[in-house]
């Protein structure tokens, strides 16, 4: 136990980088600088923190008077379960299989469990950071609302503590079976790629059978059957993952026998689950994971004229460099499922949504506003859509941190600070443009907006792009994470990726004032798409040039 | 040539003095090793050569071209190969030797002739269209030392080149660096192989706790302290002592 205690404590110490903290804080006195950056951060995504507030308020209101209030519990840990079924699935292939310090533990004298239970801890500390923002403001102030006295709070904070283990565990489970069966192979980058697409398929599928939940029958009978319990709305919600049903009537029934035996229910299950992993792991993981690494290449002297055809004739810099960027971010599973494959989904899942959506309000409803919407806002709502997903994926704001321990190449080569930006810039905006473009082909297929509409939103979501692209490379510049271990810490687990987002966030809320601004102004729709469409440009070149200019002073500070 | 003039460098706030007022000419056509126990300060000056560190004070110079000032220059006629192959694994072979040839625009009938020769001289032909990722530590340090060869720099820069090299490699890596000298040009490189820098070397320089503690040929290093033998490992054992 003690040993395994050891294990766990090194493991998140290495994941969070405290020693590295601690060191860089206190004893170099590096990154002091960050500290205020923290500060203003945090304070600056408090209004949408009250925002949220607001809406848990409402909907409270709302639902008070019909006894379904409970179901925003429901909602929220539902949410925030599949946030970690869907995305775990990334932890748990890097954690498990990729991370580079395995190398090191396999060797030592502990047992499988003992390895995986260290990563599967660091795993769920991870995702109680992740699901922090949206399971625990509707948990507190939920409580708050409710006046609940001791008994929620402590059914609270254990269903807190078991909340991502069902998910994580479900993952975990797939995940160690899916390699054990890769592992046999020798194309095992390629499966492992198939691998996560068909889990994250599985992910959207479910995701689909639960927003497909009925709800179709509006008989009066079944009105009242439903205003009767308090648990209607709930059941319907959670139907399809029962665990989020058991943690909200946990909650709400408090010390009563059902409080008592959903929550039981709840923890029971995730240990069960949890039980089942250190079974498999002991059987399966080590099974799967020793000669993961292994990469067989073919071993074949190319012949004079093979030769003569694969040495190339000579590409400039920037071509080379692109190059480069290309293949390794292609070739790296981890990196592949969270540029391109982020970009490319991100907008099939909108489509997945808005269709299951229909008849119940939510996307649909939306759909339907913006149809009957003054074509400006259709242009500025479709370009707000095109240029999230051109941009929410970690390209731009890992490209520096992606070289990881190669960044000694990048400062030895004779290629200028500017060949070297460019080149990361046209791949970071390539892959945003692949983001623009399958949203265009959504938008186009499920907004009826004229072509003239479409290419308008367009024209902004690829200059504004520009802009992005550029705020997210300057992000990474300031403060690359070169250290890595694991790939999957130079873009999922980077806060610089973070901090683009929140960047971005930040950006299009100005856009949104300046919009309004420009309308309260009175200038007409056209006019205003002119105008921002200048101010856009005018910002991309401004934030192009500084990034050059941030560039090549860090390309002379950052030491390796 | 290169010229390191009162190079210091320190760390955590000057704390730590990793190299203390380092001055050192390597002439054209020389072999210079650079020896020293570990943390004495040799990756450091290295490092600080290539442009991987900047130092804290003092100038240094390739080719008469200031390495801070006109960086890029420098770097058009040096090549550096660190103490860790740590390279692009998702590349072959191939594709990494193809990416330093058109950085440093090496046309294409030298890169293939250089390439050719140098693969052969490894024995890497038969895994050069392999992803990186498969090769063995060895075979890695290797790539990177055809890589480092592919340009024809006028100045080379190895961190203990011969760790992890076979005895055959680890020969005809020796005979390179003869014959990389032998054309004019200058090889600076670190090692712990006493043996090597003994026999190797045209000139042999011994840092210790960021000092350069002794500089010269093995017959003006064995002058230095007579007691100690006629070996460069007892002269070093007996200078690093101190």
């Amino acid at each position: 136990m003690k040993r395994l205690l050891t294990l766990i404590r090194v493991g998140l110490k290495a994941n969070f980088g405290l020693s590295v903290i601690y060191h860089r804080l206190f004893k170099e006195k590096k990154d002091r600088w960050l500290v205020p950056l923290f500060i203003v951060a945090l304070l600056g995504i408090l209004p949408a923190f009250y925002g949220i507030l607001l809406l848990i308020k409402n909907l409270y209101l709302i639902l008070l008077p019909l006894g379904q209030e409970r179901a925003i519990l429901t909602f929220a840990v539902l949410t925030g379960q599949l946030l970690i079924l869907l995305f775990g699935l990334y932890y748990v292939i890097s954690a498990f299989y990729f991370s580079k310090d395995l190398e090191m533990l396999i060797p030592l004298p502990l047992k499988p469990f003992e390895v995986m239970l260290s990563k599967f801890t660091v795993i769920v500390v991870n995702e109680y950071l992740t699901v922090m923002a949206i399971v625990l403001p509707v948990v507190v102030y939920f409580g708050i609302l409710a006046k609940a006295g001791p008994a929620y709070w402590i059914n609270a904070v254990l269903v807190y503590l078991f909340l991502p283990v069902i998910p994580l565990a479900i993952v975990s489970l797939l995940v160690v079976g899916m390699m054990r069966l890769i592992n046999f192979s020798r194309k095992k980058d390629a499966l492992i790629l198939i691998g996560s697409i068909v889990l994250i398929m599985i992910g959207l599928g479910f995701q689909f059978f639960i927003n497909g939940s009925p709800g179709s029958k509006h008989n009066i009978e079944a009105m009242s059957n439903f205003f009767a319990s308090p648990d209607s709305l709930l059941n319907q919600i959670g139907a399809k993952f029962p665990p989020s049903i058991w943690a909200t009537k946990a909650l709400a029934g408090r010390f009563t026998g059902s409080g008592l035996f959903n929550l039981l229910l709840f923890v029971g299950v995730s240990l069960i689950l949890f039980y089942g992993i250190l079974v498999m792991s002991e059987k399966l993981f080590y099974r799967g994971l020793i000669g993961i690494g292994e990469i067989s290449g073919r071993r074949k002297t190319l012949s004079e004229k093979e030769m003569s055809r694969k040495v190339s004739s000579g590409r400039r810099p920037v071509k080379a460099i692109f190059t480069r960027e290309w293949r390794i971010m292609n070739r790296t599973p981890i990196f592949l499922l969270n540029g391109v494959l982020v970009v490319v989904i991100i907008p099939v899942i909108f489509v997945l949504m808005a269709k299951t959506g229909s008849g119940r309000g939510g996307n649909a409803f939306i759909l339907k506003i913006l149809a009957s919407a003054k074509p400006l806002y259709k242009i500025l709502i479709t370009a707000a859509f095109l240029i999230i997903c051109g941009s929410l994926n970690g390209t731009a704001s890992s490209t520096f941190s992606r070289e990881g321990g190669q960044f000694w190449m990048s400062k030895v080569i004779p290629a200028t600070t500017r060949e070297q930006v460019t080149a990361k810039f046209f791949h970071s905006y390539i892959i945003s443009l692949m983001g623009i473009t399958t949203a265009s082909v959504v938008a186009a297929l499920s907004l009826n907006l004229g072509a003239g509409a479409l290419a308008a939103a367009i024209g902004l979501a690829l200059v504004l792009a520009l802009a992005l692209t550029a705020v997210g490379m300057i992000i990474d510049l300031a403060r690359p994470l070169l250290d890595w271990t694991n790939p999957q810490k130079a873009i999922k687990q980077n806060l610089n990726v973070l901090m683009a987002i929140i960047a971005d966030i930040g950006i299009l809320t100005i856009l949104f004032f300046i919009i309004k601004l420009l309308i309260n102004a009175g200038l007409v729709g056209n006019a205003i798409i002119l105008v921002l469409f200048a101010l856009l440009a005018a910002f991309s070149y401004g934030s192009c040039y500084l990034l050059l200019k941030f560039a090549k002073r860090r390309y002379r500070e950052i030491e390796v | 040539m290169i010229e390191l003039n009162h190079v210091s460098k320190s760390y955590n706030k000057g704390k730590v003095k990793a190299v203390d007022d380092l001055t050192l000419t390597i002439k054209p056509g020389e072999i210079f090793g650079f020896l020293g126990p570990n943390g004495a300060g040799k990756t450091t000056t290295i490092k600080m050569i290539v442009g991987l560190l900047k130092p804290d004070a003092g100038t240094i110079s390739v080719n008469g071209l200031d390495t801070q000032k006109d960086a890029l220059r420098c770097k058009e006629i040096t090549t550096y190969v660190p103490d860790y192959p740590s390279i692009y694994e998702r590349l072959t072979g191939l594709e990494y030797l193809n990416f330093i040839g058109d950085v440093y625009g090496v046309p294409k009938t030298e890169r293939l002739a250089r390439i050719q020769k140098w693969l052969e001289v490894f024995e890497l032909s038969q895994a050069v269209a392999s992803p990186i990722q498969s090769y063995s530590h060895g075979m890695k340090q290797k790539i990177v030392l055809t890589a480092a060869l592919l340009p024809a720099p006028r100045v080379m820069v190895l961190d203990e080149p011969m760790v992890g090299l076979d005895p055959r490699a680890a020969h005809h890596m020796k005979e390179l660096m003869r014959e990389h000298c032998d054309q004019g040009k200058t090889l600076f490189f670190s090692t712990h192989i006493m043996e090597v820098a003994e026999k190797l070397c045209d000139r042999i320089g011994i840092i210790n706790k960021g000092k350069l503690i002794a500089c010269g040929t093995m017959d003006e290093l064995k002058k230095i302290d007579t007691e100690a033998g006629q070996s460069l490992e007892n002269i070093f054992l007996e200078l690093t002592d101190k």
